[in-house]
């Protein structure tokens, strides 16, 4: 895996994020086992890999959510298992989190949800829409405008579709005006139209704002479809750390598990191929196991 | 009490099992099998003792018949005071209770914040909290107003506080709960931008337990109504107070007249609340009282008006034209964005109508609590000059040979009122359920007969009580036994209802009888449930005999009242014996709980 992972390292671009030597433990789980990334400023980046494979767990790290055992995680040029308080708060919301369930507090407005990202920029709790300041919620209302929703701002959260929820999220995390915005599996609980309408408002709204994009996922042709840049996990390691360009889904796959099959679902492939893949591709990077 | 709950289940059970062994081979019984068991033997045995020695039997009740003739004879006709007089006194004691319900639920949500497992900021913070509810919860809220009556000297105060303390233990559990339940996700979500703890409480926390919290004050403060009537014979204003004035001037007539009008507001305030409930909150009444049930039937009513699609239809198109008549109508610079404010639809209308009621009905109750205050010229003073009198408590010998037997009258009352609420809620608790009363109208009856028990305060029927069998523990034991029976009893109902059908089915399919069905099948289902319910009884019976005490029910409570104006000291030494009392017994029915589960 070294020559895909050291495609950037010689960049000038500004890196935004750096992570060394990454390992996390759960108890006696190992989530991470010692991950090296380097993400640059603007660039649109998969995280791929299966349920358990460590992604979710990369994700939270950047955002301060979870702590690394051990090994460093740069943020923006700030060491995050270092901060506390105030300062770490100062740099989530620098950072955009859009979650695989929404996470959308239920019996508030759409509005009020939208604002909720806008916290960390408030001094002390807020309850019911007249106690955010008037400019936020015009800006609130921009944002919701921007993912199509205007319409829905009074409505209750969980009256919204699931695609629609996901949207509000999406406007709630560009509420905190974030550099990076994260993604953690923002699809897997939609249908397959929601799906690409999120998916496109993503990348779409990265590219205007130039924000860096770490987005998790589990569909390969999705993840090349979609991103400049994919960084393959499994078990906790990364296997993988390529550009798209050029890259065929069978590239991906061969790297996986060797053989493409016709379901474009990785967890089912890799499922039958989960005994081989132990050996194949990968014997450089499992010792450990 | 439990010999009858037990034994059928006993006699029949282990006929099968030896068959199936071939043998007297019996299982092993389990540790908290043997513990749960014998506990419960032994409180049965002391119950059945304590019946015995209060002296409660048939011919005894038959004998006070004349009794109860006469003091109808003196009761009827009603005399109700003054219209005018008569609101203003249930204004008073709607203030106290609502002003105390209130104070409890403002302390509660610190409480609740650091006792929740989710959100407590550590684990010995965690177990302050529970510490505390469990503190407020076992001092008896009739004996705190006793207490502040004596350093406030009476007024609306005492009522308050002792209510806004007793109530804690409760609202604070059940707060905590629902913090428990919450989904967590929305909290993350504010955390992941930036968001501090007190934000991600009131931004994500708060709106999803609002429902449950407000739920949850408008049941305490139903309950808080019903007491209210006891802390009227401590020296609280209102109701109560009036009552307890008329009793002891022997003037009944006035007396059961504001009996009947405390019984038609705890009705009233229970239909409020429950409307407030199902409308509001959009919380699906579970029929405990009548409100819920009453709520059950005109929202039945409703129902085809509410589906019926082209009336929503038209709903919706009705309220989008006010919606936009608003917008049109406002002079306001921002009407060129009209869609950017909020439109008035039914739910924020209701919201917004029931938030402003609430504000003027918590601003109506302070107001009228003040006008009750006395004046409290020194506080601390006071407290110092009372402090001084009751220290320190008087265990003296002679002190402590009177108080140890009135403190075993009232654990007897206790056990025995438990045990009675047990046989008879035993009985027509199972002919309450649909899966065990032979009859359809078998089971309506006995419901019916469970929520007119319910709907008595266990006060008022302690007070009639105490007219017809004269002071003392009598009285008491009936009270609390007979309320007992439609809290048990309803519970009992619902326990064998949600059991699970399959085994009953079972048993029928092999060809057992209905007798053989209910003890082998239901019976066993629904036993864990049911012990701990008895345990929940017996814990709030300890409590409730100290209370009935009070007003001359015998026991520990009438001891207590003596001893206010004579032998502080002696007062001290009581209370403290009655809390180390409760709490042994709620740590008693903490532990069985636990085994049971």
């Amino acid at each position: 895996m070294q020559q895909h992972s050291t495609v950037h390292q010689d960049s000038d671009q500004h890196t935004v994020v750096q992570i060394t030597d990454l390992h996390k433990n759960y108890g006696t789980t190992h989530a991470l086992r010692g991950v090296d990334l380097a993400i640059n400023r603007g660039e649109i980046v998969v995280l791929l890999g299966l349920s358990g494979s460590g992604k979710s767990t990369l994700l939270r790290h950047l955002d301060g959510l979870d702590l690394p055992t051990s090994g460093q995680v740069q943020v923006l040029g700030q060491d995050v298992s270092t901060l506390r308080g105030k300062q770490m708060r100062k740099l989530r919301q620098r950072v955009g989190f859009i979650f695989q369930q929404f996470e959308l507090v239920a019996p508030l407005t759409v509005l009020e949800n939208v604002l909720t990202g806008s916290l960390a920029t408030l001094r002390g709790p807020r309850l019911g829409l007249a106690t955010y300041p008037r400019a936020l919620r015009e800006r609130a209302w921009e944002l919701l405008e921007e993912v199509g929703l205007g319409d829905k701002a009074f409505e209750r959260a969980d009256q919204l579709s699931g695609g629609q929820q996901q949207r509000v999220a999406i406007a709630r995390a560009l509420m905190q005006d974030p550099e990076i915005l994260l993604a953690d599996e923002p699809v897997a609980s939609l249908d397959p139209e929601s799906s690409n309408q999120v998916m496109n408002l993503i990348r779409e709204i990265g590219m205007r704002r130039q924000l860096t994009v770490v987005c998790s996922l589990h569909q390969v042709d999705l993840a090349l479809s979609w991103a400049d840049r994919i960084v393959g996990l499994r078990h906790g390691e990364t296997v993988l750390d390529t550009q798209t360009e050029g890259l065929s889904k069978q590239n991906v796959m061969e790297i996986y598990g060797s053989v493409t099959t016709n379901t474009s679902d990785l967890t089912a492939v890799t499922r039958e191929l989960s005994e081989e893949l132990a050996e194949l591709t990968l014997s450089g990077t499992e010792t450990s196991r | 009490m439990t010999s009858t709950l037990t034994s059928p289940g006993r006699s029949t059970e282990p006929k099968p099992r030896a068959f199936a062994a071939g043998g007297s081979f019996l299982p092993r019984p389990r540790f908290d099998q043997v513990t749960v068991s014998s506990i419960l033997i032994i409180l049965t045995t002391l119950a059945i003792i304590s019946y015995n020695n209060l002296g409660i039997s048939l011919s005894g009740m038959v004998q006070s018949w004349p009794n109860a003739l006469n003091f109808f004879r003196r009761a009827v006709p009603l005399d109700f005071p003054p219209a005018g007089e008569i609101l203003w006194q249930t204004g008073v004691t709607l203030g106290i209770v609502i002003c105390g319900t209130l104070l409890a639920a403002v302390l509660s949500l610190p409480i609740a914040y650091i006792a929740a497992s989710n959100t407590s900021p550590h684990e010995s913070l965690r177990w302050v909290g529970r510490a505390l509810g469990v503190i407020a919860r076992s001092m008896p809220d009739a004996i705190l107003a006793m207490i502040f009556a004596m350093i406030l000297s009476g007024g609306a105060l005492p009522g308050i506080l002792a209510l806004g303390i007793h109530s804690i233990g409760m609202i604070s559990k059940l707060f905590a709960d629902s913090i428990e339940q919450i989904d967590e996700g929305p909290r993350l979500a504010i955390r992941a931008a930036g968001g501090t703890k007190s934000q991600e409480f009131w931004g994500a926390i708060f709106p999803q337990i609002l429902p449950s919290v407000v739920s949850i004050v408008l049941l305490r403060n139903d309950i808080n109504i019903r007491v209210s009537v006891i802390l009227g014979f401590v020296g609280v204003y209102g109701l109560g107070y009036q009552i307890s004035f008329a009793m002891q001037t022997l003037d009944y007539r006035r007396a059961m007249a504001l009996a009947v009008v405390m019984f038609v507001l705890c009705l009233v305030m229970e239909i409020i609340s429950s409307a407030i409930r199902t409308n509001l909150l959009g919380i699906q009444p579970t029929g405990r009282g009548i409100g819920d049930r009453l709520q059950r039937v005109l929202s039945r009513r409703q129902v085809p008006a509410v589906t019926t699609p082209p009336l929503t239809e038209a709903q919706r198109a009705e309220e989008r034209a006010i919606a936009l008549a608003i917008a049109l109508a406002s002079p306001d610079p921002t009407t060129a964005k009209p869609s950017r404010r909020r439109p008035w639809t039914r739910a924020r209308v209701q919201a917004t109508a029931f938030a402003w009621g609430a504000v003027i009905v918590v601003i109506a109750a302070i107001s009228v609590s003040a006008t009750q205050l006395s004046p409290v010229v020194d506080f601390w003073g006071n407290l110092t000059i009372q402090m001084n009198r009751m220290f320190p408590p008087g265990f003296s010998e002679t002190g402590a040979q009177k108080i140890i037997p009135a403190l075993v009258e009232t654990v007897q009352i206790a056990l025995a009122a438990t045990l009675i609420s047990v046989v008879v809620s035993l009985v027509l608790g199972s002919f309450a359920a649909r899966n065990v009363a032979p009859h359809p109208a078998v089971r309506g009856i006995s419901r019916f007969i469970l929520v007119a028990i319910r709907g008595i305060p266990e006060l008022l029927l302690a007070l009639v009580l105490i007219v017809i069998t004269g002071l003392g523990p009598i009285a008491a034991t009936l009270a609390l036994g007979l309320a007992g029976i439609g809290v048990l009893g309803k519970l009992m109902g619902d326990s064998i209802e949600e059991g699970n059908p399959g085994p009953e089915r079972a048993l029928k399919a092999t060809g057992a009888t209905r007798t053989q069905i209910f003890a082998g099948a239901t019976l066993p289902q629904s036993a864990p449930a049911f012990v701990s319910s008895i345990f929940y009884m017996l814990d709030s019976n300890i409590r409730a005999a100290t209370i009935l005490g009070i007003v001359g029910g015998g026991g520990v409570g009438f001891m207590l009242t003596q001893s206010t104006t004579i032998n502080q000291q002696q007062m001290l030494a009581i209370l403290l014996s009655i809390l180390v009392v409760v709490l042994i017994v709620e740590s008693l029915a903490m532990t069985v709980r636990k085994l049971m589960r």
